[in-house]
Protein backbone atom coordinates (compact mmCIF):
# COMPACT_ATOMS: atom_id res chain seq x y z
CA UNK A 1 0.00 0.00 0.00
CA UNK A 2 1.14 3.48 -1.23
CA UNK A 3 2.24 5.54 2.00
CA UNK A 4 -0.77 7.47 3.02
CA UNK A 5 1.33 10.12 4.30
CA UNK A 6 5.12 10.26 3.34
CA UNK A 7 5.98 13.14 5.75
CA UNK A 8 4.31 14.90 9.00
CA UNK A 9 2.66 18.01 7.84
CA UNK A 10 0.72 20.73 9.15
CA UNK A 11 -2.38 21.54 6.76
CA UNK A 12 -5.37 23.76 7.37
CA UNK A 13 -8.27 21.63 7.34
CA UNK A 14 -11.95 21.45 8.32
CA UNK A 15 -12.86 17.99 10.66
CA UNK A 16 -14.79 15.85 7.72
CA UNK A 17 -11.07 16.32 5.52
CA UNK A 18 -9.58 14.82 9.01
CA UNK A 19 -11.72 12.11 9.37
CA UNK A 20 -11.19 11.00 5.58
CA UNK A 21 -7.33 11.15 5.82
CA UNK A 22 -7.05 9.47 9.50
CA UNK A 23 -9.21 6.79 7.91
CA UNK A 24 -6.75 6.20 5.38
CA UNK A 25 -3.59 6.84 7.54
CA UNK A 26 -5.39 4.17 9.79
CA UNK A 27 -5.34 1.49 7.00
CA UNK A 28 -9.30 1.54 6.19
CA UNK A 29 -9.90 -0.22 3.33
CA UNK A 30 -13.53 0.52 2.50
CA UNK A 31 -16.20 2.92 3.57
CA UNK A 32 -20.22 2.52 3.14
CA UNK A 33 -22.02 5.79 3.87
CA UNK A 34 -24.87 7.37 2.74
CA UNK A 35 -25.27 11.19 2.55
CA UNK A 36 -26.19 13.75 5.20
CA UNK A 37 -24.82 17.02 6.73
CA UNK A 38 -22.50 17.80 7.90
CA UNK A 39 -21.29 14.31 7.29
CA UNK A 40 -20.99 14.75 3.06
CA UNK A 41 -17.74 15.76 3.16
CA UNK A 42 -16.23 12.70 4.41
CA UNK A 43 -17.06 10.42 1.78
CA UNK A 44 -16.54 13.52 -0.63
CA UNK A 45 -12.61 13.61 0.26
CA UNK A 46 -12.61 9.70 0.85
CA UNK A 47 -14.01 9.31 -2.84
CA UNK A 48 -11.24 11.43 -4.20
CA UNK A 49 -8.55 9.96 -1.89
CA UNK A 50 -9.62 6.56 -2.11
CA UNK A 51 -8.84 5.38 -5.84
CA UNK A 52 -5.19 6.68 -5.30
CA UNK A 53 -4.45 4.37 -2.31
CA UNK A 54 -6.80 1.62 -3.62
CA UNK A 55 -9.16 2.36 -1.10
CA UNK A 56 -13.28 1.23 -1.88
CA UNK A 57 -15.91 2.91 -1.38
CA UNK A 58 -20.33 1.93 -1.28
CA UNK A 59 -22.94 4.46 -1.46
CA UNK A 60 -26.01 2.13 -0.26
CA UNK A 61 -29.64 3.25 -0.55
CA UNK A 62 -30.17 4.36 3.33
CA UNK A 63 -27.94 4.00 6.45
CA UNK A 64 -29.89 1.11 7.89
CA UNK A 65 -27.91 -0.79 4.53
CA UNK A 66 -25.04 1.41 4.78
CA UNK A 67 -24.43 0.20 8.32
CA UNK A 68 -24.89 -3.15 7.87
CA UNK A 69 -22.85 -3.12 4.62
CA UNK A 70 -19.97 -2.47 7.02
CA UNK A 71 -20.31 -5.01 8.93
CA UNK A 72 -20.35 -7.26 5.99
CA UNK A 73 -17.06 -6.00 4.81
CA UNK A 74 -15.62 -6.70 7.97
CA UNK A 75 -16.89 -9.82 8.04
CA UNK A 76 -14.91 -10.44 4.79
CA UNK A 77 -12.24 -9.04 5.96
CA UNK A 78 -12.03 -5.54 5.41
CA UNK A 79 -10.98 -3.06 7.89
CA UNK A 80 -14.39 -0.74 7.00
CA UNK A 81 -15.68 2.10 8.60
CA UNK A 82 -19.13 4.43 8.23
CA UNK A 83 -20.02 7.92 9.09
CA UNK A 84 -23.60 9.43 9.37
CA UNK A 85 -25.38 11.65 11.67
CA UNK A 86 -28.69 12.69 13.24
CA UNK A 87 -31.63 10.51 11.75
CA UNK A 88 -28.68 8.84 10.83
CA UNK A 89 -27.43 8.12 13.76
CA UNK A 90 -30.81 6.78 14.89
CA UNK A 91 -31.19 4.40 11.62
CA UNK A 92 -28.12 3.11 12.12
CA UNK A 93 -29.04 1.92 15.78
CA UNK A 94 -29.87 -1.36 14.00
CA UNK A 95 -26.55 -2.36 12.23
CA UNK A 96 -24.63 -1.30 15.59
CA UNK A 97 -26.76 -3.50 17.74
CA UNK A 98 -25.82 -6.57 15.52
CA UNK A 99 -22.55 -5.62 15.94
CA UNK A 100 -22.63 -5.36 19.17
CA UNK A 101 -24.23 -8.61 19.53
CA UNK A 102 -21.64 -10.56 16.77
CA UNK A 103 -19.10 -8.86 17.87
CA UNK A 104 -18.40 -7.09 14.97
CA UNK A 105 -15.41 -4.62 14.96
CA UNK A 106 -16.53 -1.51 13.23
CA UNK A 107 -15.84 2.36 13.38
CA UNK A 108 -18.39 5.24 13.47
CA UNK A 109 -17.81 8.74 12.95
CA UNK A 110 -20.53 10.94 14.23
CA UNK A 111 -20.73 14.36 13.21
CA UNK A 112 -23.95 15.18 15.34
CA UNK A 113 -26.61 18.09 14.11
CA UNK A 114 -29.71 19.39 15.54
CA UNK A 115 -32.63 16.75 16.82
CA UNK A 116 -34.86 15.17 17.40
CA UNK A 117 -35.74 14.05 13.58
CA UNK A 118 -34.85 16.08 10.64
CA UNK A 119 -33.94 19.46 13.19
CA UNK A 120 -31.08 20.95 11.89
CA UNK A 121 -28.06 20.32 9.98
CA UNK A 122 -25.92 22.48 11.75
CA UNK A 123 -24.92 20.93 15.57
CA UNK A 124 -25.45 19.49 18.82
CA UNK A 125 -24.12 17.80 21.53
CA UNK A 126 -27.62 16.04 21.18
CA UNK A 127 -26.39 12.18 19.91
CA UNK A 128 -24.77 11.54 23.36
CA UNK A 129 -26.99 8.96 24.54
CA UNK A 130 -28.33 7.59 21.24
CA UNK A 131 -24.63 6.97 20.02
CA UNK A 132 -23.42 5.64 23.84
CA UNK A 133 -26.52 3.77 24.86
CA UNK A 134 -28.39 3.61 21.74
CA UNK A 135 -30.08 0.04 20.40
CA UNK A 136 -31.59 -2.50 21.61
CA UNK A 137 -28.73 -3.93 23.63
CA UNK A 138 -26.81 -3.11 26.76
CA UNK A 139 -24.24 -0.16 25.09
CA UNK A 140 -21.27 -2.36 24.55
CA UNK A 141 -19.70 -0.06 22.68
CA UNK A 142 -16.11 2.49 22.85
CA UNK A 143 -17.06 6.05 22.37
CA UNK A 144 -14.47 8.78 21.71
CA UNK A 145 -15.93 12.53 22.23
CA UNK A 146 -13.15 14.71 20.61
CA UNK A 147 -12.41 18.48 20.77
CA UNK A 148 -10.43 19.51 18.49
CA UNK A 149 -9.09 18.11 14.57
CA UNK A 150 -5.64 16.38 15.83
CA UNK A 151 -8.25 14.49 18.17
CA UNK A 152 -10.21 13.25 15.72
CA UNK A 153 -6.98 12.67 13.78
CA UNK A 154 -5.30 10.76 16.84
CA UNK A 155 -8.45 8.83 18.10
CA UNK A 156 -9.33 7.58 14.51
CA UNK A 157 -6.37 5.16 14.51
CA UNK A 158 -7.18 4.35 18.04
CA UNK A 159 -10.48 4.08 17.43
CA UNK A 160 -9.24 1.37 13.98
CA UNK A 161 -7.33 -0.38 16.39
CA UNK A 162 -9.01 -0.68 19.72
CA UNK A 163 -12.60 -1.70 17.55
CA UNK A 164 -10.31 -4.31 15.98
CA UNK A 165 -8.33 -5.31 19.18
CA UNK A 166 -11.71 -5.43 21.41
CA UNK A 167 -14.63 -6.35 18.71
CA UNK A 168 -17.06 -4.03 20.23
CA UNK A 169 -18.68 -1.57 17.79
CA UNK A 170 -16.21 1.93 17.78
CA UNK A 171 -17.06 5.54 17.82
CA UNK A 172 -15.62 8.82 16.84
CA UNK A 173 -18.25 11.07 18.48
CA UNK A 174 -17.95 14.77 16.40
CA UNK A 175 -20.33 17.22 15.81
CA UNK A 176 -21.45 19.83 12.84
CA UNK A 177 -19.02 22.13 14.31
CA UNK A 178 -16.07 20.17 14.07
CA UNK A 179 -16.78 19.01 10.97
CA UNK A 180 -16.76 21.92 9.42
CA UNK A 181 -14.59 24.28 11.76
CA UNK A 182 -11.16 24.77 10.10
CA UNK A 183 -8.06 24.84 12.01
CA UNK A 184 -4.26 23.45 11.83
CA UNK A 185 -3.68 19.88 12.03
CA UNK A 186 -0.70 17.52 11.77
CA UNK A 187 -1.21 14.57 9.69
CA UNK A 188 1.10 11.85 10.15
CA UNK A 189 1.98 7.77 9.35
CA UNK A 190 1.18 6.37 12.26
CA UNK A 191 4.10 4.05 11.71
CA UNK A 192 6.09 6.63 12.44
CA UNK A 193 4.99 7.57 15.42
CA UNK A 194 5.48 3.87 16.48
CA UNK A 195 1.62 2.96 16.47
CA UNK A 196 1.11 -0.37 14.91
CA UNK A 197 -1.86 -0.92 13.24
CA UNK A 198 -4.12 -4.17 14.30
CA UNK A 199 -4.71 -6.32 11.28
CA UNK A 200 -7.87 -7.56 10.09
CA UNK A 201 -9.01 -11.58 9.13
CA UNK A 202 -12.20 -12.82 7.59
CA UNK A 203 -14.46 -13.89 9.79
CA UNK A 204 -16.77 -15.60 6.85
CA UNK A 205 -16.11 -17.38 4.17
CA UNK A 206 -12.69 -19.31 4.94
CA UNK A 207 -12.22 -22.72 3.03
CA UNK A 208 -12.51 -26.04 5.29
CA UNK A 209 -8.65 -25.99 4.83
CA UNK A 210 -8.03 -22.38 6.21
CA UNK A 211 -10.37 -23.36 9.32
CA UNK A 212 -7.57 -26.51 10.35
CA UNK A 213 -9.99 -28.78 11.64
CA UNK A 214 -11.42 -25.87 14.10
CA UNK A 215 -15.44 -25.71 14.77
CA UNK A 216 -17.23 -23.72 11.76
CA UNK A 217 -17.76 -20.16 12.99
CA UNK A 218 -21.19 -19.08 13.25
CA UNK A 219 -21.92 -15.43 14.28
CA UNK A 220 -25.47 -15.36 16.65
CA UNK A 221 -27.25 -12.66 17.12
CA UNK A 222 -30.68 -14.69 17.52
CA UNK A 223 -30.61 -17.08 20.39
CA UNK A 224 -33.14 -19.62 21.67
CA UNK A 225 -34.37 -19.46 24.94
CA UNK A 226 -33.38 -16.71 28.07
CA UNK A 227 -30.91 -18.29 29.41
CA UNK A 228 -28.58 -19.13 26.22
CA UNK A 229 -28.55 -15.22 25.49
CA UNK A 230 -28.11 -14.55 29.20
CA UNK A 231 -24.83 -16.50 29.37
CA UNK A 232 -23.66 -14.96 25.95
CA UNK A 233 -24.23 -11.40 27.03
CA UNK A 234 -22.69 -11.50 30.58
CA UNK A 235 -19.64 -13.18 29.13
CA UNK A 236 -19.77 -10.05 26.05
CA UNK A 237 -19.90 -7.66 29.05
CA UNK A 238 -17.07 -9.26 31.10
CA UNK A 239 -15.25 -8.79 28.07
CA UNK A 240 -16.60 -4.60 27.58
CA UNK A 241 -15.43 -4.27 31.45
CA UNK A 242 -12.06 -5.94 30.50
CA UNK A 243 -11.71 -3.16 28.12
CA UNK A 244 -12.90 -0.25 29.86
CA UNK A 245 -10.04 -0.50 32.70
CA UNK A 246 -7.67 -0.54 29.70
CA UNK A 247 -9.54 1.90 27.34
CA UNK A 248 -11.08 4.33 30.04
CA UNK A 249 -9.42 8.58 29.19
CA UNK A 250 -10.10 11.95 30.71
CA UNK A 251 -9.07 14.95 31.49
CA UNK A 252 -9.38 16.67 34.88
CA UNK A 253 -7.53 20.27 36.28
CA UNK A 254 -7.08 21.91 38.68
CA UNK A 255 -8.13 22.21 42.70
CA UNK A 256 -8.98 18.72 44.57
CA UNK A 257 -11.49 20.52 46.69
CA UNK A 258 -12.76 23.28 43.90
CA UNK A 259 -15.53 25.96 45.14
CA UNK A 260 -16.94 24.46 41.70
CA UNK A 261 -16.00 21.85 39.35
CA UNK A 262 -16.82 21.78 35.47
CA UNK A 263 -18.14 19.27 33.47
CA UNK A 264 -18.12 19.23 29.80
CA UNK A 265 -17.12 16.83 26.31
CA UNK A 266 -16.26 17.41 22.84
CA UNK A 267 -16.25 21.01 21.49
CA UNK A 268 -17.98 22.37 24.02
CA UNK A 269 -14.85 20.92 26.98
CA UNK A 270 -12.58 23.88 24.54
CA UNK A 271 -15.07 26.87 25.62
CA UNK A 272 -15.59 25.34 29.04
CA UNK A 273 -11.63 25.15 29.48
CA UNK A 274 -11.70 28.39 28.55
CA UNK A 275 -13.92 29.40 31.26
CA UNK A 276 -11.83 27.51 33.66
CA UNK A 277 -8.39 29.80 33.04
CA UNK A 278 -10.73 32.82 33.10
CA UNK A 279 -12.14 31.80 36.28
CA UNK A 280 -8.99 30.52 38.03
CA UNK A 281 -7.19 33.48 36.95
CA UNK A 282 -9.72 35.29 38.79
CA UNK A 283 -8.94 33.62 41.60
CA UNK A 284 -11.58 31.22 42.00
CA UNK A 285 -11.30 27.90 43.42
CA UNK A 286 -12.40 25.70 40.47
CA UNK A 287 -11.76 22.78 38.50
CA UNK A 288 -12.20 21.32 35.15
CA UNK A 289 -13.76 17.47 33.73
CA UNK A 290 -13.80 16.32 30.55
CA UNK A 291 -14.30 12.82 30.17
CA UNK A 292 -12.89 11.61 26.61
CA UNK A 293 -14.47 8.35 26.91
CA UNK A 294 -18.05 9.11 26.89
CA UNK A 295 -18.30 5.07 26.88
CA UNK A 296 -16.65 3.67 29.31
CA UNK A 297 -17.45 6.68 31.28
CA UNK A 298 -14.39 7.48 33.49
CA UNK A 299 -16.60 7.12 36.56
CA UNK A 300 -13.97 6.28 39.23
CA UNK A 301 -12.10 9.10 37.83
CA UNK A 302 -14.79 11.78 38.50
CA UNK A 303 -15.86 10.25 41.58
CA UNK A 304 -12.09 11.38 42.57
CA UNK A 305 -12.59 15.04 41.13
CA UNK A 306 -15.97 15.32 42.60
CA UNK A 307 -15.21 13.97 45.83
CA UNK A 308 -14.76 17.21 47.57
CA UNK A 309 -15.85 19.89 45.31
CA UNK A 310 -19.13 21.82 46.90
CA UNK A 311 -21.02 21.90 43.50
CA UNK A 312 -20.56 21.12 39.78
CA UNK A 313 -21.92 22.59 36.61
CA UNK A 314 -22.47 20.22 33.40
CA UNK A 315 -22.27 22.24 30.57
CA UNK A 316 -23.87 20.54 27.04
CA UNK A 317 -25.21 21.50 23.74
CA UNK A 318 -28.45 19.19 24.50
CA UNK A 319 -30.86 18.38 27.65
CA UNK A 320 -29.05 16.53 30.04
CA UNK A 321 -27.93 13.93 28.12
CA UNK A 322 -24.13 14.51 29.60
CA UNK A 323 -25.68 15.31 32.41
CA UNK A 324 -27.43 11.90 33.54
CA UNK A 325 -24.13 10.36 32.59
CA UNK A 326 -22.46 12.37 35.36
CA UNK A 327 -25.41 11.96 37.84
CA UNK A 328 -25.06 8.25 37.43
CA UNK A 329 -21.41 8.12 38.23
CA UNK A 330 -21.91 10.16 40.94
CA UNK A 331 -25.03 8.63 42.75
CA UNK A 332 -24.38 8.05 46.52
CA UNK A 333 -21.04 9.74 46.18
CA UNK A 334 -21.44 13.33 46.48
CA UNK A 335 -24.16 15.60 48.09
CA UNK A 336 -23.23 18.94 46.24
CA UNK A 337 -25.50 20.62 43.70
CA UNK A 338 -25.46 19.04 40.28
CA UNK A 339 -26.32 21.78 37.68
CA UNK A 340 -27.08 21.96 34.40
CA UNK A 341 -25.78 24.27 31.50
CA UNK A 342 -28.18 22.82 29.31
CA UNK A 343 -28.57 24.47 25.27
CA UNK A 344 -29.92 21.60 23.48
CA UNK A 345 -28.44 22.06 19.13
CA UNK A 346 -26.60 25.24 20.56
CA UNK A 347 -22.99 26.44 20.67
CA UNK A 348 -22.23 27.40 24.33
CA UNK A 349 -19.58 30.01 24.73
CA UNK A 350 -16.90 31.20 27.01
CA UNK A 351 -18.69 33.88 28.26
CA UNK A 352 -21.81 32.09 29.04
CA UNK A 353 -20.52 29.43 31.23
CA UNK A 354 -18.12 32.26 32.93
CA UNK A 355 -21.29 34.11 33.72
CA UNK A 356 -23.25 30.90 35.05
CA UNK A 357 -19.91 29.54 37.01
CA UNK A 358 -19.71 33.01 38.52
CA UNK A 359 -23.58 32.84 39.63
CA UNK A 360 -22.93 29.34 41.39
CA UNK A 361 -20.09 30.48 42.90
CA UNK A 362 -21.67 33.93 44.85
CA UNK A 363 -23.54 31.11 45.89
CA UNK A 364 -20.92 29.94 48.58
CA UNK A 365 -19.53 32.68 48.53
CA UNK B 1 -24.57 47.03 -15.91
CA UNK B 2 -22.09 46.25 -13.83
CA UNK B 3 -18.56 47.24 -15.41
CA UNK B 4 -16.38 44.39 -13.48
CA UNK B 5 -17.04 40.76 -12.17
CA UNK B 6 -14.59 39.31 -9.75
CA UNK B 7 -15.34 35.62 -9.29
CA UNK B 8 -13.66 33.51 -6.84
CA UNK B 9 -12.93 29.71 -6.85
CA UNK B 10 -11.42 26.95 -5.35
CA UNK B 11 -11.53 24.00 -3.28
CA UNK B 12 -13.48 23.32 -0.76
CA UNK B 13 -12.33 25.32 2.16
CA UNK B 14 -9.38 27.16 0.22
CA UNK B 15 -10.62 30.90 1.35
CA UNK B 16 -13.12 32.15 -1.31
CA UNK B 17 -15.45 33.25 0.75
CA UNK B 18 -13.10 35.40 3.01
CA UNK B 19 -11.21 36.75 0.33
CA UNK B 20 -14.34 37.93 -1.69
CA UNK B 21 -15.73 39.41 1.52
CA UNK B 22 -12.78 41.35 2.16
CA UNK B 23 -12.24 42.37 -2.23
CA UNK B 24 -15.77 43.37 -2.04
CA UNK B 25 -15.24 45.45 1.39
CA UNK B 26 -11.50 46.62 0.07
CA UNK B 27 -13.39 47.67 -2.81
CA UNK B 28 -15.94 49.72 -1.58
CA UNK B 29 -13.30 51.47 0.63
CA UNK B 30 -12.10 53.01 -2.93
CA UNK B 31 -15.42 54.38 -3.30
CA UNK B 32 -16.96 51.92 -6.12
CA UNK B 33 -20.57 50.31 -5.72
CA UNK B 34 -20.07 46.96 -5.05
CA UNK B 35 -22.81 43.75 -5.15
CA UNK B 36 -21.56 40.46 -3.59
CA UNK B 37 -23.59 37.44 -4.29
CA UNK B 38 -23.65 34.57 -2.91
CA UNK B 39 -23.41 31.47 -5.76
CA UNK B 40 -22.88 28.33 -3.24
CA UNK B 41 -25.17 25.67 -4.69
CA UNK B 42 -23.67 22.76 -2.43
CA UNK B 43 -24.85 24.54 1.14
CA UNK B 44 -26.26 27.63 -0.19
CA UNK B 45 -26.08 30.16 2.31
CA UNK B 46 -24.01 28.89 4.20
CA UNK B 47 -21.33 31.17 4.24
CA UNK B 48 -22.90 34.71 3.63
CA UNK B 49 -26.01 34.80 5.73
CA UNK B 50 -24.94 35.22 8.98
CA UNK B 51 -22.88 38.37 7.63
CA UNK B 52 -25.66 39.76 5.24
CA UNK B 53 -26.58 42.77 7.55
CA UNK B 54 -23.14 43.51 9.28
CA UNK B 55 -22.23 43.83 5.34
CA UNK B 56 -24.95 45.65 4.67
CA UNK B 57 -24.47 48.41 6.99
CA UNK B 58 -20.53 48.86 5.83
CA UNK B 59 -22.06 49.36 2.77
CA UNK B 60 -21.94 46.41 0.32
CA UNK B 61 -25.03 45.39 -1.29
CA UNK B 62 -25.39 41.45 -0.61
CA UNK B 63 -27.57 39.42 -2.39
CA UNK B 64 -27.54 35.99 -0.50
CA UNK B 65 -30.93 34.62 1.75
CA UNK B 66 -31.68 36.58 4.81
CA UNK B 67 -31.56 33.44 7.43
CA UNK B 68 -35.12 34.46 8.53
CA UNK B 69 -36.00 33.87 4.79
CA UNK B 70 -35.14 30.24 4.95
CA UNK B 71 -36.08 26.69 5.12
CA UNK B 72 -34.35 23.62 6.72
CA UNK B 73 -30.74 25.08 5.31
CA UNK B 74 -30.78 22.82 2.55
CA UNK B 75 -32.35 19.91 4.15
CA UNK B 76 -35.42 20.33 2.19
CA UNK B 77 -33.86 21.57 -1.61
CA UNK B 78 -32.83 25.70 -1.47
CA UNK B 79 -33.24 27.90 -4.27
CA UNK B 80 -30.39 30.47 -5.55
CA UNK B 81 -31.26 33.89 -4.61
CA UNK B 82 -33.73 34.68 -7.44
CA UNK B 83 -31.74 38.45 -7.31
CA UNK B 84 -28.61 36.14 -8.91
CA UNK B 85 -30.00 35.38 -11.54
CA UNK B 86 -30.38 39.57 -12.89
CA UNK B 87 -27.29 40.93 -10.81
CA UNK B 88 -25.35 42.24 -13.99
CA UNK B 89 -28.14 44.98 -14.00
CA UNK B 90 -27.06 46.68 -11.02
CA UNK B 91 -23.88 48.90 -11.33
CA UNK B 92 -19.91 48.44 -10.45
CA UNK B 93 -18.34 45.99 -9.03
CA UNK B 94 -19.99 42.18 -9.03
CA UNK B 95 -17.77 40.05 -6.88
CA UNK B 96 -19.05 36.65 -6.59
CA UNK B 97 -18.48 33.82 -3.96
CA UNK B 98 -18.79 30.34 -6.06
CA UNK B 99 -18.87 27.60 -3.47
CA UNK B 100 -17.05 24.39 -4.32
CA UNK B 101 -18.88 21.72 -6.24
CA UNK B 102 -18.44 19.87 -10.07
CA UNK B 103 -19.53 22.80 -11.80
CA UNK B 104 -16.57 24.53 -11.89
CA UNK B 105 -16.63 28.28 -13.44
CA UNK B 106 -19.72 26.99 -15.42
CA UNK B 107 -22.23 28.15 -12.22
CA UNK B 108 -21.37 31.60 -13.32
CA UNK B 109 -24.15 30.86 -15.91
CA UNK B 110 -26.58 31.09 -13.47
CA UNK B 111 -26.07 35.24 -13.26
CA UNK B 112 -27.01 35.98 -16.80
CA UNK B 113 -24.30 38.03 -18.76
CA UNK B 114 -21.29 37.38 -16.19
CA UNK B 115 -19.43 34.81 -18.38
CA UNK B 116 -19.88 37.86 -21.31
CA UNK B 117 -18.94 40.66 -19.21
CA UNK B 118 -15.54 41.82 -20.98
CA UNK B 119 -14.16 42.73 -17.72
CA UNK B 120 -14.59 39.59 -16.12
CA UNK B 121 -11.91 37.63 -13.59
CA UNK B 122 -12.16 34.00 -11.93
CA UNK B 123 -9.57 33.35 -9.83
CA UNK B 124 -8.44 30.34 -8.27
CA UNK B 125 -8.40 30.65 -4.48
CA UNK B 126 -5.18 28.53 -3.15
CA UNK B 127 -4.24 27.54 -0.12
CA UNK B 128 -0.94 25.12 0.02
CA UNK B 129 -1.34 24.10 2.96
CA UNK B 130 -4.36 22.32 2.19
CA UNK B 131 -3.46 18.69 0.82
CA UNK B 132 -5.25 18.77 -2.13
CA UNK B 133 -3.35 22.01 -3.42
CA UNK B 134 0.17 21.80 -1.59
CA UNK B 135 1.90 21.30 -4.57
CA UNK B 136 2.16 22.61 -8.21
CA UNK B 137 0.71 19.35 -9.72
CA UNK B 138 -1.67 19.88 -7.60
CA UNK B 139 -2.71 22.89 -8.36
CA UNK B 140 -2.63 22.35 -11.87
CA UNK B 141 -5.05 19.31 -11.20
CA UNK B 142 -7.43 21.70 -9.22
CA UNK B 143 -6.66 24.75 -12.08
CA UNK B 144 -7.87 22.43 -14.61
CA UNK B 145 -11.56 22.43 -13.33
CA UNK B 146 -12.23 25.75 -13.86
CA UNK B 147 -12.72 27.29 -17.38
CA UNK B 148 -12.13 29.77 -17.84
CA UNK B 149 -9.64 31.27 -15.45
CA UNK B 150 -8.18 34.10 -15.19
CA UNK B 151 -5.75 34.22 -12.10
CA UNK B 152 -4.60 32.78 -9.16
CA UNK B 153 -4.71 33.82 -5.26
CA UNK B 154 -2.08 33.25 -3.03
CA UNK B 155 -4.24 32.35 0.20
CA UNK B 156 -1.40 30.19 1.63
CA UNK B 157 -1.99 30.13 6.14
CA UNK B 158 -2.43 28.10 8.88
CA UNK B 159 -5.04 30.13 10.85
CA UNK B 160 -3.68 31.34 13.72
CA UNK B 161 -0.25 29.81 13.52
CA UNK B 162 0.13 31.41 9.53
CA UNK B 163 4.21 32.92 9.54
CA UNK B 164 5.22 35.54 6.72
CA UNK B 165 7.65 32.73 5.99
CA UNK B 166 4.71 30.39 5.11
CA UNK B 167 3.06 32.82 3.24
CA UNK B 168 6.75 33.73 1.15
CA UNK B 169 6.83 29.86 0.59
CA UNK B 170 2.96 29.72 -0.50
CA UNK B 171 3.55 32.78 -2.99
CA UNK B 172 6.49 30.81 -4.63
CA UNK B 173 4.66 27.26 -5.15
CA UNK B 174 1.71 29.23 -6.48
CA UNK B 175 3.64 31.71 -8.92
CA UNK B 176 5.19 28.79 -10.56
CA UNK B 177 1.39 27.06 -10.72
CA UNK B 178 0.48 30.16 -12.60
CA UNK B 179 3.84 30.48 -14.77
CA UNK B 180 2.72 26.67 -15.74
CA UNK B 181 -0.98 28.03 -16.99
CA UNK B 182 0.11 31.68 -18.59
CA UNK B 183 -1.88 33.39 -15.95
CA UNK B 184 -1.10 36.28 -13.14
CA UNK B 185 -1.02 35.81 -9.39
CA UNK B 186 -3.72 38.80 -8.84
CA UNK B 187 -2.34 38.95 -4.78
CA UNK B 188 -1.31 37.17 -1.74
CA UNK B 189 -4.67 37.66 0.71
CA UNK B 190 -3.07 37.71 4.04
CA UNK B 191 -4.24 38.39 7.98
CA UNK B 192 -3.38 42.06 8.39
CA UNK B 193 -1.03 41.21 10.79
CA UNK B 194 1.01 39.12 8.97
CA UNK B 195 0.38 41.74 5.65
CA UNK B 196 1.62 44.53 7.87
CA UNK B 197 5.00 42.63 7.58
CA UNK B 198 5.29 41.97 4.46
CA UNK B 199 5.38 45.46 2.68
CA UNK B 200 2.84 45.31 0.04
CA UNK B 201 4.17 42.71 -2.03
CA UNK B 202 4.82 39.22 -1.49
CA UNK B 203 8.27 37.72 -2.17
CA UNK B 204 7.24 37.03 -6.21
CA UNK B 205 6.23 40.45 -6.42
CA UNK B 206 2.89 40.16 -6.35
CA UNK B 207 0.62 42.55 -3.70
CA UNK B 208 -0.51 41.42 -0.67
CA UNK B 209 -4.35 42.11 0.34
CA UNK B 210 -4.64 42.37 4.26
CA UNK B 211 -7.54 40.73 5.73
CA UNK B 212 -9.82 40.97 8.20
CA UNK B 213 -11.23 37.79 9.44
CA UNK B 214 -15.04 37.61 9.31
CA UNK B 215 -16.45 33.97 8.37
CA UNK B 216 -15.39 32.88 11.88
CA UNK B 217 -18.39 34.91 12.87
CA UNK B 218 -20.55 33.33 10.72
CA UNK B 219 -19.85 30.25 11.87
CA UNK B 220 -22.83 30.51 14.58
Amino acid sequence: MTNVIEAEQRSFMTGNEVVAWAALAAGAEFMYGYPITPQNEIMHYWTRLAPKFKRGFLQTEDELSAGFATLGGVMAGRKSFCATAGPGNVLMQEPISMAEMMRIPAVWFIQQRGGPSTATVIYSQQETRLTCLGGNGEGNRLVYSTASHQEVFDYAIKAFNNAWNYRFPTFVLGDGYQAKMREAVTLYDPAQRGIELHGTSRMLGRSSKQLDGQQVRHYRNTFNIEEELYETLMQHIADWDHMAEEVVEWAWEGDEEPDLLLVAHGVVSRAVYAAYEHLKSAGYNVAYFRPITLRPFPVAALQRAAGRCRQLLVAESAYGQLLSLVRDSLYGKTCAPIEGLLRPGLGITEELVVEWAQRLLARVG
Amino acid sequence: MVERVEAFVGEYAAGKSEVAVNRALALRQQGKQVTLVDLDLVEPTFTLRPLKHQLEGQGLNVIAWETAQTFGLGEAGMQLHPQARSAMLRTGHLVCDVGYGVFGSEVLNLVEGALACPHLGVYLVVNTTRPMTSSVDLILEEAKLFNPLHGLLNNTHLGAETTVELVQRGAQIVQVAANELNLPVIATPALAEIAQQMDGYDVCGNPVWPLRRYLQTAFW
